[in-house]
């Protein structure tokens, strides 16, 4: 146990950060701002071509993807420098932390050339195809239909919650091939373009506003996908499903744990400025962020110290739940506590990162309502607690 | 930063666990409750097994371990509700002279704990040294001191006209009171010093304030570190009786309710788990954090028995709710140390204060 990093990830964290301060745009070429999360500016698409052939985008890929071959210790210091500088790699996060991940790990030699590559020199844009209208919590219960016909596939149904769709390239969906297997061994994972005829896309707003449309509904109709598009075996996309999610996990903790340093460092100024700099009630759950802002970056090291060793760390399975959750509970604290002050939405109440595609001007309100995309995507609050109870306490099922 | 215990580290976790639960079963526990038993031949097996000497200096005959090793092994001693006074000797005493003695004041003083002595440290009161001589008088009253009434050696936090010091006097010089607790395996007592001389070599003033503040960081990690271990072990229980116990047919841990409280317990602790241990380095790499993270273990300890006794008794049913049930002996320990050495709501508003004055 120690407090510093060793002398070689230190060297390598010093060589990105010059790198960075020599490599990244002005706020001055930024302006034009990403509408969702698959659209990408032209300087954005730029920003993270420069990273890819510098193989700075994804440190841990071969030079071919976009990486330098680094050890586990060394991306983590890249996050941990992008985090901190709240500078996004690519505007399409869930292109590079989930769909090209998944094509590069079970993908063919052809689909990593033609799809991943392309996705992350930002020349395409990808969304990702999971949840229905009837499958959520439940995922494996999915009903998109995909036939194979020949040398194509014929995919009927629907998608929902589909981020980023309505500008994305290419889905990566989940569709069931085999109704009559067991519903975790009957579903495939399918490249399908958006301009395939029969795709249809319709964006609509979050809580936040009308106007925050990044999730859409994606319905399927007769679409004929090539064969070739397939990634991974036949009937067992729920291999690729779990591995999609289970990529970068070691370290999705660090938006939690930034997250959570930035309410450190804006509630509390919140409030002092609000005169409640004294107010016991206030001290008391304002001393309960600082300490969830300390113990998610322990439980995250510890966490990465095992996925270093190749080792399932029983904490990793705390820090979505702990972390979404302690945000939520900062958000709502700061909001209540500030009373008629925080009423005005527009306030901005977090500093403008010109390379973060999170540049809302976000009031207390929004920051709470936001925090339950934490406590509901990617797998609920609830779903995570019977996670822990029957995976890690051994409850039963 | 490496936040991964070593090989040594995880064989001391568990040669300590091990050894912890064979020679400190429940039924000692409930002896040393009782009045027909007591620690001493548990004591006399740390001592052998050179237990005590872990964190002493080297220079001072000991191992020469480092706090997070302590925390280790305060946590699985709390896991059995330790009736001895290693929590206080080492995590108390220890740490406080350490902070405060000069090299050769530590290699004095330390020197008997190897072999056995013991010790506790009084933080607060009303106590004051005046010269007299070439030693000094204390006077005064030091309230809760864990092991005050039975330590071989006490070390006393007092004012000076030139700011705090640390002046250790023999036990049998005070007066000391042991009071009724809710747990019976801890002493604690208060002290009256009336008049009480001390030689100008057990008069540690080489730390100041911040070697009292450091070491009052050591004894705070420590307790947190028992309470986490007793916390454990409250949930251990529960945990087991919920797979086994069968309501309606089916183990009560497949209700969903019931999952959802175990794992906010499991969160809980290992929150504070990872906070002591945090703790432990801040303070053996003397990172300015450690005053700190040593109010954030004592606060998410607080938080981590809190939840833990709460759902571990009502998991149980009317089962927890008997003296039979070993569960209250973990319970109690925990909720000892959440009244000792700050509640965890003082730690709260004291890491918010320090927090806004960054």
């Amino acid at each position: 146990m120690r407090l510093q990093f060793d002398d070689q990830t230190e060297a390598f964290r010093a060589e990105f950060i010059e790198w960075l301060e020599a490599n990244a745009p002005s706020p001055e070429e930024t302006t034009e701002r990403a509408t969702s999360s698959a659209h990408v500016p032209e300087w954005a698409r730029r920003w993270q071509r420069t990273m890819f052939d510098a193989g700075w985008l994804v440190p841990g890929n071969p030079p071919e993807y976009g990486g330098r071959n680094a050890s586990v210790l060394e991306q983590f210091v890249h996050q941990q420098e992008l985090h901190r500088r709240r500078i996004y790699p690519s505007f399409n996060p869930q292109g590079l932390g989930i769909i090209t991940p998944s094509i590069l790990t079970f993908g063919t030699e052809e689909q990593k050339q033609r799809w991943a590559r392309r996705i992350l020199r930002a020349e395409i844009t990808a969304a990702l195809g999971m949840s229905e209208p009837d499958a959520g919590s439940d995922l494996a219960g999915l009903r998109t239909r995909a036939e194979l016909d020949g040398d194509r596939f014929i995919v009927n149904g629907q998608k929902v919650w589909t981020s980023g769709a309505h500008h994305a390239d290419v889905i990566l969906a989940f569709v069931r091939t085999d109704p009559e297997a067991p519903k975790h061994k009957g579903i495939s994972c399918l490249l399908i373009p958006t301009d395939s005829p029969g795709v249809t896309r319709r964006p609509f707003g979050s809580l936040i506003s009308p106007d925050d449309t990044d999730f859409n509904e994606v319905f399927f109709d007769d679409v004929e996908v090539p064969a070739e598009n397939l990634v991974g075996p036949l009937h067992e996309g729920w291999k690729v499903a779990t591995g999609s999610l289970g990529h970068e996990r070691a370290m999705l903790w660090l938006n939690y744990s930034d997250t959570l340093d930035d309410l450190v460092q804006t509630g509390g100024r919140a409030l002092v400025d609000h005169g409640l700099g004294d107010d016991t009630a206030s001290l008391d759950w304002f001393g309960s962020l600082a300490i969830d802002a300390e113990a998610i970056r322990l439980l995250g090291f510890r966490t990465l110290a095992k996925a270093r060793k190749g080792m399932e760390a029983t904490e990793q399975s705390i820090l979505k739940l702990f972390g979404s959750e302690a945000v939520q509970r900062a958000t709502l604290q700061v909001l209540e506590a500030l009373g008629p002050d925080a009423l005005d939405p527009t306030e901005r109440t977090i500093p403008l990162y010109h390379l973060d595609s999170e540049v809302h001007g976000e009031g207390w309100f929004d920051r709470y309502i936001r925090s339950f995309s934490g406590t509901i995507a990617g797998g609920t609050s609830q779903i995570q607690r019977n996670i822990i109870a029957e995976r890690v306490l051994g409850l039963p099922r | 930063m490496d936040f991964e215990l070593t090989d040594d580290q995880l064989e001391l976790q568990r040669v300590v666990r091990e050894v912890a639960e064979q020679e400190c079963p429940a039924a000692l526990v409930r002896a040393v409750i009782a009045g027909t038993d007591d620690a001493d031949a548990l004591w006399k097996t740390y001592v052998q097994l050179d237990w005590p000497s872990l964190v002493v200096p080297e220079a001072a005959g000991g191992m020469g371990l480092g706090t997070v090793e302590l925390v280790l092994v305060l946590e699985e001693l709390g896991r059995v509700s330790d009736p001895t006074p290693f929590l206080a000797t080492t995590s108390q005493y220890l740490a406080l002279v350490r902070a405060c003695g000069d090299d050769a004041q530590q290699a004095a003083l330390l020197g008997a704990i190897p072999a056995g002595g013991t010790g506790a440290a009084a933080f607060d009161g009303d106590v004051t040294a005046s010269r007299s001589g070439d030693g000094w008088t204390l006077r005064g009253t030091a309230r809760n001191v864990v092991d005050g009434d039975r330590a071989d050696e006490v070390a006393v936090v007092a004012r000076t006209d030139d700011g705090p010091g640390v002046f250790v006097t023999s036990r049998t010089d005070v007066a000391a009171t042991r009071q009724t607790t809710f747990d019976d395996t801890m002493h604690v007592a208060d002290l009256r010093l009336d008049g009480v001389s001390i030689g100008a070599d057990r008069a540690l003033l080489a730390g100041g304030e911040d070697g009292i503040a450091a070491g009052r960081a050591a004894a705070t990690t420590g307790l947190a570190a028992t309470m986490v271990g007793a916390s454990q072990r409250a949930f251990e229980l529960a945990l087991g009786h919920i797979r086994e116990r069968k309501q309606f047919g089916v183990p009560i841990g497949s209700f969903q309710a019931l999952k959802h409280m175990a794992a906010d317990v499991f969160v809980a602790i290992e929150r504070a788990r990872a906070l002591c241990q945090f703790a432990g380095l801040a303070i053996d790499e003397g990172d300015p954090r450690r005053l700190l993270a040593a109010s954030m273990a004592k606060a998410a300890a607080g938080d981590a028995q809190r939840i833990a006794a709460q759902h571990g008794i009502q998991f149980f049913g009317g089962l927890g709710f008997t003296w039979e049930n070993d569960l209250h002996l973990y319970v109690r320990r925990a909720k000892v140390g959440e009244l000792l050495l700050g509640t965890s709501a003082e730690h709260r508003v004291r890491v918010a204060k320090e927090v806004l004055a960054r």
